[in-house]
């Protein structure tokens, strides 16, 4: 183990400048920061306990602690030192993250570490919450994820390297647990999938009228409730063709479950978009590569959209109307309200072919998008948090927030960098996966230095060269 | 008894006391057969250079050194010969054709399919094998395995029928299985109490104790059971179902062997079983190239019985060689070794592969134990096999060099202390 990745175990995070001011960020948040900070420092201030110093490169200490016989002793991580990307709140430069039982319950500087505690050490390094990706393909058993899911596969193995802690495994949200089946499912039927082909028109048509009967089923289901309260034997509106379909839909317009369906240019969209208007079902759109020019339509319809920023589709010029696909689909979209989440071309961790247009290579789609415009941020938010509120598992991933999961990436550059590897991958509180222990990475700069200078003076968006003084 | 001279150079036994025999007297009905050997390997004992085994009646008598045996014993000079006990596969299908059977079927039995030709079993008997567990073939749950002899006589050839159950690889099936053998016994349950109650009303008034009261389908057996006290007969159990109702009973003897692929199956499949508290071993399916070593850590905290094929894996991805036998060994496992197919060819060397695992640093004993002593235990038949001891079958083989030589070949099969086969070498 590199001497960057040193584990010190529970020995308490001291900032090198004393108290907690060891972070750096930009100085309009760094009020933020602060107030941030100090609401969590308290959080752990009860239960600290004297420091255990030790350097054995195992990353648990072996000191007793007073839990009781018959349930299994609490299991703390930390993450110390890095540069905590919270996504949902501001960077936190040298903060500590720490985790109990596989949930984090303290953030920040100066968190006191519990005596027996694993301790990842990130200095120098990026933490990142794991990344989410909107579908998965042939990592997760789809039928049963939590019975018969290959947790020791080579395509788990390679999400967890390439960021990825979460996503969706046919129609279930689930988690990469290298080497444990715990807690494998995240959410069970994530969404209720939508035919409403222009192909179709018939299709289509049923679809609306059948839209329409359950609505006025509902209409009628109300309008007994009222007069229920007038004449107690008021008969309720029958519902034995309640099923099938109609279930579906019921279930839809009643907001149980959220609609998905496929669509990319612009007709099908706006009539997806108008469908879940007029009947008031929340809808998840894949594709939408001519979504940048019905961008304040979907907005209007709260329509979110999965997309691949990398889509190449020529201009069709039969149409006299702008066509095609832009890399600039994700910005445009962005700026007019739509919530995004980026998924490559294949959703599966491949292993031929051309590489980099699979899930290994997830942040590589989101910087596409910050090719074309979108901002840093919110090219992370595509897929971390953003992706997991599409998911509906924004309670659990997505961010690094207290009473969240752990579900943390460690990365020795931005995520979004192409140099940038992960050299931890924490799920449930777990180290998932070890650069530094794998067979597939652990060779590629093991320091874990970038060989270019800080990240943030060469990103293509800001064309200005690092700056020579510096060093 | 036939009188065999198998050995070339049969010399005369050496002391006869025919009043301290080892054992019983000598009453004529009993018959002796006493083994000279140049090296006995016991397996559970020290190994016990030329010694002596006593044999009778088919069942070992005694063993060690310089014992006495009754003048009409037939002596066997076998002092150019290392004897050990006959080898056991705790998993096999040698001869059997393959079809493709899913879902629960606890109720079938690999004991209707095993009928090998004399041929294909004096390969077996070639390759040391003495006793077989014959399982039947298909995934999810394909049934009950059976025990046999490789030879021997015909009533005698079984040894364990039905034996374990086979569980093959899907987790999803056996937590369904399960769940489905767990609402069956509380359908018993419901039913007794419901017979129960029933019987405590018909007490009060005594004239009502005329129908014991059943809700499901079977018969009330009115001619046999009087009727101040008729007995509780339970509604029958789904027969698929029946063993592994049986095992969440804990039936004795009763265990599951689950056949895994994948290193992540030895984790489902420990989820469900200890959900259940279910007796069970693994068969792990390993290939040239195994995840098995992920989890041998918690192969080894579980004291897991394993039955595997014995060999140096290489870890997928990569051309790294890991020892996954001897790691479970260490870890705390019983391994059963089984041949890497069904062929003759692979049962012929299995000795080999496992000389070529000792030579990479597993234990002899161990070794050893992996087709013999383990095995035996595995199925529930450690009285009988697995060992050179007193009381235990005399299924022995007859080597010409220590096992673990690579020049080493069966030359006899003892079963039953008769010998059953000699090896052709064609010379």
């Amino acid at each position: 183990m590199s001497r960057a990745f040193r584990v010190i175990t529970g020995l308490g995070y001291v900032s090198e400048r004393g108290g907690f001011a060891g972070w750096c960020v930009a100085p309009r948040r760094r009020a933020i920061v602060a107030l941030f900070a100090c609401l969590l420092i308290p959080r752990l201030q009860a239960q600290t306990s004297r420091p255990v110093e030790s350097t054995a490169a195992t990353t648990t200490t072996t000191t007793t602690t007073s839990a009781p016989a018959d349930r299994e002793p609490d299991r703390y991580l930390a993450v110390i030192n890095g540069r905590v990307h919270t996504v949902t709140g501001p960077v936190l430069e040298g903060a500590t993250v720490l985790s109990k039982n596989g949930r984090i319950v303290a953030m920040g500087g100066g968190v006191q570490l519990p005596a027996e505690c694993e301790v990842v050490d990130a200095r120098g390094m990026y933490v990142y919450p794991g990344l989410v990706a909107v579908r998965t393909t042939g990592i997760h058993d789809t039928k049963n994820p939590d019975d018969a899911s290959d947790v020791y596969g080579l395509s788990m193995n390679l999400a967890l390297a390439g960021g990825i802690t979460s996503g969706l495994a046919g129609k279930h949200a689930v988690k990469m647990t290298f080497g444990s089946v715990d807690d494998i499912v995240l959410r069970r039927d994530v969404f209720t999938t939508l035919s409403y082909s222009s192909r179709k028109p018939l299709e289509r048509a049923q679809v609306r009228a059948d839209f329409e009967r359950v609505r006025n089923y509902l209409r009628d289901l109300r309008r007994h409730e009222l007069e229920k309260l007038r004449n107690k034997e008021a008969k309720p509106p029958d519902k034995k063709w309640l099923k099938g379909k109609y279930e579906k839909y019921r279930k839809l317009m009643q907001h149980e479950t959220v609609a998905t369906a496929s669509a990319n240019t612009m007709h099908p969209l706006l009539d997806l978009s108008e469908l879940s208007r007029q009947f008031g079902f929340e809808l998840v759109i894949r594709g939408a590569y001519e979504g940048w020019l019905v961008a304040d339509e979907l907005a209007r319809a709260n329509v979110r959209v999965i997309l691949n920023t990398r889509r190449v589709v020529d201009p069709n010029e039969r149409l006299n109307r702008p066509t095609g696909a832009t890399i600039e689909n994700a910005r445009i979209l962005h700026e007019h309200g739509v919530r995004i989440a980026i998924i490559p071309a294949s959703t599966s961790i491949t292993l031929w072919g051309g590489a980099g247009r699979d899930l290994l290579h997830l942040n590589m789609e989101a910087a596409f998008a910050v090719r074309g415009g979108l901002s840093d941020e919110d090219a992370l938010k595509a897929i971390t948090i953003d992706a997991a509120r599409i998911l509906g598992i924004d309670d659990r991933v997505g961010s690094l927030e207290i009473g969240k999961d752990a579900d943390i990436i460690i990365a020795d550059g931005d995520v979004l960098h192409y140099m940038t590897l992960v050299h931890y991958s924490i799920v449930n509180g777990r180290v998932a996966y070890e650069k530094a222990k794998d067979t597939l990475f652990a060779h590629i700069r093991p320091e874990g230095k970038p060989a270019v200078p800080d990240f943030d003076d060469i990103w293509p968006r800001r064309l200005e060269w690092p700056d020579e003084s510096k060093k | 008894m036939v009188a065999l001279a198998p050995f070339a150079h049969a010399s005369p036994p050496q002391s006869v006391a025919a009043d301290s025999i080892v054992g019983e007297g000598a009453d004529g009905e009993e018959r002796f057969v006493v083994v000279l050997t140049g090296n006995t390997i016991t397996i559970t004992g020290k190994e016990i250079a030329n010694g002596v085994i006593v044999i009778a009646d088919g069942k070992v008598r005694n063993v060690g050194r310089n014992l006495e045996y009754p003048k009409n014993a037939k002596v066997i000079d076998a002092r150019d010969r290392t004897v050990m006990p006959g080898l056991i596969s705790a998993h096999s299908r040698y001869g059997l054709g393959r079809y493709n059977r899913s879902g629960v079927r606890g109720h079938l039995s690999a004991a209707g399919e095993f009928f090998p030709r004399d041929a294909q079993r004096s390969d077996l008997l070639d390759a040391g094998y003495t006793a077989l567990a014959i399982a039947p073939a298909g995934t999810g749950i394909p049934g009950r395995a059976v025990v046999v002899r490789t030879a021997g006589e015909p009533a005698t050839r079984t040894l364990l029928s039905p034996a374990y159950l086979k569980v093959s690889w899907e987790t999803p099936v056996l937590r369904a299985a399960l769940e489905k053998a767990k609402k069956e016994i509380e359908k018993i349950e419901k039913a007794r109490k419901a017979f129960e109650e029933k019987q405590k009303k018909a007490k009060k008034p005594p004239k009502a104790a005329k129908k014991p009261g059943k809700k499901p389908t079977s018969q009330p057996t009115t001619t046999t059971a009087p009727a101040s006290q008729p007995a509780f007969k339970p509604p029958a159990i789904n027969k698929p179902y029946q063993p592994l109702v049986d095992l969440i009973q804990k039936k004795e003897g009763l265990f599951a062997l689950i056949e895994v692929r994948r290193a992540a199956d030895v984790l489902h499949m420990a989820d469900v079983l200890d959900e259940y508290e279910i007796a069970h071993a693994f068969l792990l399916r390993n290939r040239t190239q195994t995840d098995f070593y992920r989890v041998v850590e918690t192969l080894g905290e579980r004291k897991a019985r394993v039955v595997l094929w014995p060999h140096l894996h290489r870890i997928p991805y990569s051309t790294e060689r890991i020892h996954v036998v001897r790691a479970l060994s260490r870890a705390g496992c019983e391994v059963s070794a089984i041949p890497a197919s069904d062929s003759a060819q692979e049962h012929r060397r299995i000795l080999e592969r496992l000389a070529g695992l000792v030579r990479d640093g597993w234990s002899r004993e161990a070794a050893l134990q992996s087709v013999t002593l383990h095995p035996a235990r595995l199925l529930g038949l450690e009285e009988r096999l697995g060992s050179i001891e007193k009381g235990k079958d005399a299924d022995l083989i007859f080597l010409d060099r220590d096992p673990l030589d690579p020049l080493a070949r069966v030359r006899e099969v003892m079963i039953a202390g008769e010998i059953v086969h000699e090896a052709d070498l064609r010379e």
